[in-house]
């Protein structure tokens, strides 16, 4: 091979290596956006009424006052905590986001996150936020979640099904059954009360309403309190509409929130631990269950109210954030004021600033009114340790509740399965 | 050998064939051609590597070290940010040995699995490929742009599309075996382990047979009729003719054909992962991909999860040295 | 065993007419019959799941009963799927994907493989064994160092740094493919070339491209196929880049949306599986032609 020939050759491999970059670089889309006046936020999407015109309208506001452009992803919630873990480790963090509460200390903790106490001071709105939502924000005494607003489940009902079938909304475990036995036998088809094995916090209410612990502290160490007789018979009570009642469909064994959602709005289902701020979107799916489902607090065990998870959302700043500034001021448009109040009224959610919230709490709307009376008299929080999102993510609970389900285990088995695992996580090893 | 399908360029070039050798030259690689000009020249065929390499270099090879590296620490998110080391010798390892759902639950669920899709792939596939060649050339036609459908079925739409299909309350599956009187009340298939797999094991091979149909089909149709005709005289049955004659011929398209699809079976992840309780929540059908992945994304043990990605990998390469030898053994020949 | 690659005689076998395995001409009905039975069997096997998909997909009633044919024929589910759920981004997202690395590693897969197959140089074996062995490697253990390793080159959440990490996982497999294919050009084909007076660029354009085409259509196919199915590293390395993701986990991100809406999730499960389904039914014959003979010339 001549000289010349060895250079064509270099030549050739040249350029199609150029070609091949020149191609790779075409499909690179638009990546990241951040920088020059662009500011990049998640907003989570689940079993929440499509929220994409709200955020069009804030998205026009937001350039309106700061010049710059809003980008904002809708993530879905079952999806999120790999999402962000993966996009904190790849340095692909969006400059703001929303993040449940129980993973705010957990980014916190990663070091992903900024503090925003001096942000909140400066606004003057300190003294407003709702206590609940900035104990959960906080983590190493500084505030890392603003509080955006909170939600709560409640049992809803579909209340055609009970007028034919001729029952009341249940107060009492007893009436729920019989409730739940009632509804099976005027509508065999059909799903009497959704056990779903994917949704964790459908389980946490039987479990205390029986006077039993998710986790407890003592000192440094969590405990797991799932094992307890109290937390074992509400697990038993709850997984027993499904495996000795037969009320709930074997399909429920891998449901997940959103499942129980789609088939409660489907006219599927009887009756279902579903969120504040699911009947928009039961209307949303099918425009003909308006008007055909209420909700009561989730009955105590000889009465009164089963506490409920307060979960929540907050918006966090993300450390890769170039212009915090910008990003408090979407953060403060989005939390205080007009936005704030349209996105409770819309969504279902409450508030997460006690002027507003109180509104909210006072409202005399059937699909909003009982969610208030739980989310006042029966709210309760899952354990606040950074290391919970970890025990989430790990399915813990819901390894349990599809191994009682599905027959595989006894609820004794696998309730002590499941604490002894939440502990180990809770407490940073394993 | 007996080259089964050859690439027959559709190019106006007759001359090729009527040139060539009687092959050994070309396989050689030193005569003639580029080769032949400048012996001396050993960077040309590096020149034409370069590219291909630094490719497998920095986007395979480095991270397999990456991996054993990470393997070795206590690799959470602060490090996976930081980059900073915290190394912890073999204490992945040893937490993983002494997991006792390794070796009751990942590791059969992994190999078990592996094993039983690629002969069911292999065997399956064979046998579509003995049916289609002894078929007409119209219904040839039909069944195999059937299987090219198969084929081209993505596998996370497959996947959903199985989901779907043996759904519990509404999957037409349950529907059926109702209808028939077979079952009472609907099941859910993807609770239980040897159900879940089964329906794993389904799509898996709807989706693998295709290539393994195809290949042994071009591999059949070059077994001279002669050979086969012959064996006809002599009285051959149907299967010891297909046994003793038709393998031989295609061995190493069996070969091919086998190891291709225990790669690919044992890269089962989004099958898994995508089906109820796949991700994580129902611990009896983890396997090594999805434990490794559940680990290191979902609870930011990137070390731990390394250490199972490298067990997997180990488990993976015992199978290609055994292979690498053959391949090369059949070369040297 | 020996390499033969003889083309003459090759060719002469590559159509030895219908019916191969076919005892000598018997033709009993009952075989006949048997052998329908089976044809049967698999197209159902086969076919199932795809009109499944397409049933449903064209069914306003999916998921309320299940009919073997659309009791409510609408196109509803499709209008939804693109509209609503970013398809059409998702497919051109992937479109761009596929062909960057079909032609990235095609090209670069033929080039190692005229190396590997033309030239006699030390380590050639050793390369040779590198490269089944890289093919080996089971994607998930790649996970997380090729996360890693696609974030320190800048390339997360683009479709530049799938196409990269695609274009590695294609490679080891079009080069072990293509050897067999360039093997087979007879060297003197360029030997005339070159004494015809033609240059290295010609020689490779006019002589060796050509005979190698039908190679390169099957490496093509399988670098289509592995960009447009991939799933793990597009679902880590994408991350929450909604804009660029392809249509894998397109289709897992609206399906954790919709997970009960099954008439909307089988249009958009059709929607990604035609386009290739098409392609495949078409290229179908080099498809098999490419394989076997990339396959066997080892």
């Amino acid at each position: 091979m001549t000289r010349a020939m060895r250079r064509s050759l270099a030549a050739a491999t040249g350029a199609l290596l150029v070609a091949a970059t020149t191609a790779a670089c075409g499909g690179g889309g638009s990546g990241d956006s951040e920088g020059d006046g662009t500011l990049s936020v998640w907003i989570m999407q689940g079993t929440n009424p499509d929220a994409e015109d709200f955020f069009a309208d804030v998205s026009t506001a937001f350039e309106e006052e700061t010049g710059a452009t809003l980008d904002v992803e809708f993530v879905e919630w079952g999806d999120a905590h790999d999402r962000f873990v993966t996009s904190i480790a790849g340095g692909t963090t969006p400059d703001v986001a929303e993040t449940g509460t129980t993973w705010t200390p957990e980014f916190a903790d990663a070091g992903a996150l900024a503090p925003l106490d001096e942000y909140v001071d400066g606004a003057g709105v300190t003294d407003d936020l709702v206590e609940g939502l900035v104990e959960a924000g906080t983590y190493d005494e500084q505030l890392y979640g603003m509080p955006w607003y909170a939600g709560v489940r409640s049992l809803v009902y579909n209340t055609e099904m009970f007028e034919q079938a001729g029952v009341e909304p249940p107060t009492t475990w007893a009436e729920l059954e019989d409730a739940a036995a009632a509804l099976k036998k005027e509508f065999p088809d059909k799903v009497a009360v959704a056990v779903p094995g994917d949704a964790e916090f459908t389980v946490y209410p039987w479990v205390w309403a029986a006077g039993g612990e998710v986790a407890t502290l003592d000192g440094d160490t969590w405990t797991s309190g799932l094992d307890s007789p109290e937390a074992q018979e509400g697990i038993g009570f709850w997984t027993g509409l499904a495996t000795e009642g037969g009320y709930s469909s074997s399909g429920a064994t891998t449901w997940r929130e959103t499942d129980v959602l789609d088939s409660f709005a489907a006219g599927d289902v009887g009756m279902a631990v579903m969120g504040s701020w699911t009947p928009g979107a039961i209307v949303e799916a099918n425009p003909d269950m308006e008007g055909k489902f209420a909700a009561v607090p989730i009955p105590g065990q000889d009465g009164g109210i089963a506490p409920s998870v307060l979960g929540g959302s907050h918006l966090s700043m993300f450390e890769t954030a170039d212009d915090k500034d910008l990003a408090w001021t979407f953060v403060e448009m989005m939390t205080t004021g007009e936005f704030a109040q349209q996105w409770a009224e819309q969504s279902g959610y409450f508030p997460g600033q006690v002027s507003l919230l109180d509104e909210t709490l006072a409202s005399t709307d059937p699909l909003v009114a009982p969610f208030a009376e739980q989310f006042v008299d029966g709210g309760a929080s899952v354990p606040a340790a950074p290391t919970y999102g970890a025990v989430q993510a790990k399915l813990t609970t819901s390894t349990m509740m599809q191994s009682i389900l599905s027959g595989d285990a006894d609820v004794a088995t696998a309730s002590t399965a499941a604490a002894e695992e939440m502990t180990s996580i809770l407490n940073g090893a394993g | 050998m007996t080259a089964p399908a050859p690439p027959t360029p559709s190019t106006p070039m007759p001359s090729t064939r009527a040139a060539a050798p009687d092959g050994a030259g070309a396989a050689g690689g030193v005569a003639g051609g580029w080769a032949g000009r400048a012996r001396a020249a050993a960077v040309r065929p590096w020149l034409l590597l370069a590219p291909a390499l630094l490719v497998l270099a920095v986007l395979l090879l480095w991270p397999l070290v990456r991996v054993g590296l990470f393997s070795l620490q206590d690799y959470g998110l602060r490090e996976i940010t930081t980059g900073e080391p915290n190394w912890i010798g073999l204490e992945n390892y040893r937490e993983i040995l002494a997991t006792p759902e390794l070796w009751t639950v990942v590791l059969p669920n992994t190999v078990g699995f592996a094993v039983l899709s690629v002969v069911g792939t292999v065997a399956f596939g064979t046998a579509v490929a003995v049916l289609l060649a002894s078929l007409g050339t119209f219904w040839r036609t039909v069944t195999s742009s059937a299987i090219m459908a198969a084929w081209a079925m993505p596998a996370v739409t497959g996947t959903y599309v199985w989901v779907w299909i043996f759904d519990a309350d509404r999957g037409v599956f349950n529907d059926v075996l109702m209808n028939l009187g077979l079952l009472d009340d609907p099941t859910n298939w993807f609770t239980n382990r040897w159900t879940f797999y089964a329906i794993v094991l389904l799509n898996v091979i709807h989706h693998g047979f295709p290539f393994v149909a195809v290949t042994v089909l071009a591999g059949l149709l070059g077994v001279p009729k002669e050979m086969l005709e012959a064996a006809e005289m002599d009285g051959a049955g149907s299967f010891r003719r297909f046994f003793s004659i038709v393998v031989p011929q295609l061995r190493q398209v069996f070969a091919v054909v086998i190891i291709l699809s225990t790669i690919w079976d044992f890269k089962v992840f989004a099958q898994v992962y995508l089906m109820p309780g796949g991700a994580g929540s129902n611990r009896s059908v983890l396997n090594l991909g999805v434990w490794s992945y559940v680990e290191s994304f979902g609870q930011n043990r990137y070390g731990f999860g390394s250490a199972i990605a490298v067990l997997l990998t180990l488990l993976l390469l015992a199978i290609t040295a055994v292979y690498v030898r053959t391949v090369l053994a059949e070369e040297e020949r | 065993m020996s390499a033969t690659r003889t083309p003459p005689r090759a060719v002469s076998r590559t159509r030895p007419g219908p019916q191969v395995l076919r005892r000598g001409g018997r033709r009993s009905p009952l075989r006949q019959l048997g052998k329908g039975v089976l044809v049967a069997l698999l197209l159902v096997f086969t076919l199932f799941p795809v009109y499944w998909m397409l049933n449903s997909s064209l069914d306003a009633q999916a998921g309320h009963t299940s009919s073997f044919w659309p009791a409510e024929p609408t196109l509803e589910h499709y209008v939804f799927v693109l509209t609503e759920g970013g398809f059409g981004t998702f497919l051109r997202n992937s479109l761009l994907v596929a062909l960057g690395t079909v032609v990235i590693s095609s090209a670069l897969a033929l080039l190692a493989s005229v190396a590997v197959a033309r030239f006699r140089f030390r380590m050639r074996t050793q390369i040779l064994m590198l490269v089944l062995i890289v093919q080996m490697v089971p994607l998930e253990a790649l996970v997380i160092p090729l996360f890693v390793q696609v974030r320190d080159l800048q390339l997360l959440e683009t479709l530049t740094g799938l196409i990269v990490v695609y274009v590695a996982l294609a490679l080891p497999f079009g080069i072990w493919m293509l050897r067999g294919f360039v093997a087979a050009v007879p060297v003197e084909l360029e030997e005339a070339a070159y004494l015809d007076g033609a240059s290295w660029g010609r020689m490779f354009w006019s002589v060796l491209l050509p005979l190698v085409a039908p190679g390169l259509v099957a490496t093509s196919i399988f670098g289509f196929i592995t960009a447009w199915n991939e799933f793990i590293f597009a679902m880590t390395m994408l991350g929450g880049a909604t804009e660029n993701y392809t249509v894998a986990i397109g289709l897992r991100s609206f399906f954790g949306v919709h997970s009960n809406d099954w008439g909307a999730i089988m249009a958009a499960s059709t929607i990604i599986t035609v386009p290739v389904m098409i392609f495949f039914i078409l290229v179908q014959r080099r498809l098999a032609s490419g394989l076997t003979a990339g396959a066997v010339k080892e």
